[in-house]
């Protein structure tokens, strides 16, 4: 999946999941506070990201993921790792 | 379809909690067991004696591995099932007196009692949480509460699951998902067939070892809509031998 899909696919799906407005999701808006998670509300994230992508993120890809634009990153290199 | 998984339920405590489930609650019952099959139809049977749907799985509870692989299974092959009772009941005790204890006896026992605890509900809590409602059971013993001689390796892992039953609850009771823990004292199954009970007995302020199906009907309490507010909870059922 190249970049602009990911972000497309990932904004789509944050919509959906999470109620917020799509104009609230910016690449340098913070991913925790913009999505209002708790610490639980994360295991409907990885099952979101994992139904678009199937790549099932852990706890260790969280850390130093601040912005979209990091979690789009992180994304971004876990499906190119899954496809070599 | 909505599921009540119950390890170790082909025998004992478990067995009674198949039963009752399937006789008062609209849950199908999925009867997991890891060695006695026979055991294991014979509770099948009671289950649909009730008209409930009823379901063997077999997998040992201290294979993490063994225990995520059929469980993904399953759920692949039923893809609209949904656990939303857990009722983690399997456990082995190996009895002897510490200072003879063997290493083995004291891994196996942990394994399945404790570490059992960690694999099954690791799996199932992600769709509870997804599903945000659940209900969790660990059976535990008034070994883990007080302590018995005779059954440290029992006593620890039962203990270790009494404090894991309080911290989990706390972690998910804003998903409203209880997590508690039955704490049983003597209660006649094979677990127990081989204790002298006319000795026994006298320690027992009943007077007498419970039955089985008493025990479920704490465990189908718990797992009810009812019982939303008791999380982290270990209730004891033992006839007044400890409290």
């Amino acid at each position: 999946m190249e970049m602009n899909e990911i972000i497309e696919k990932v904004n789509e799906v944050l919509v959906d999941e999470f109620e917020v407005e799509i104009d609230t999701i910016k690449p340098d808006a913070n991913l925790r506070e913009t999505l209002d998670l708790d610490s639980l509300d994360y295991v409907d994230l990885v099952v979101a990201i994992e139904s678009i992508s199937g790549v099932k993120l852990g706890e260790e890809d969280f850390k130093g993921i601040e912005t979209f634009q990091d979690f789009y990153d992180v994304l971004h290199s876990k499906v190119a790792e899954k496809q070599d | 379809m909505k599921y009540a998984l119950v390890t170790g339920g082909s025998r004992g405590i478990g067995s009674a909690i198949c039963e009752i489930l399937a006789k008062n609650t609209d849950y199908n019952i999925l009867i997991n067991y890891n060695s006695n099959k026979v055991a294991a139809e014979k509770t099948l049977k009671l289950v649909e004696s009730h008209g409930t749907k009823g379901e063997i799985i077999s997998f040992n509870v201290a294979d993490k591995e063994s225990v995520d692989s059929t469980l993904d299974n399953w759920q692949k092959n039923n893809p609209d099932a949904w656990i939303e009772v857990l009722v983690n009941n399997a456990g082995i005790n190996k009895d002897g007196l510490f200072m003879w204890m063997k290493e083995e006896d004291w891994s196996n026992v942990v394994n399945t009692s404790l570490n059992g605890f960690y694999n099954v509900t690791q799996f199932v809590i992600q769709k509870m949480l997804r599903k945000r409602y659940g209900r969790i059971v660990n059976m535990v013993s008034v070994s883990g509460v007080k302590g018995t001689p005779g059954q440290t390796n029992y006593s620890a892992a039962k203990g270790g699951v009494v404090a894991a039953t309080k911290a989990l609850a706390q972690e998910v009771a804003k998903r409203n998902i209880t997590v508690n823990a039955v704490a049983p004292g003597f209660i006649k199954t094979d677990m127990t067939s081989e204790l002298d009970e006319n000795e026994l007995v006298k320690l027992v302020p009943a007077n007498r070892f419970g039955e089985a199906w008493e025990v479920a009907e704490l465990v189908n309490f718990l797992v009810s809509k009812n019982a939303s507010y008791i999380t982290g909870e270990i209730v004891n059922i033992n006839g007044g031998i400890y409290s």
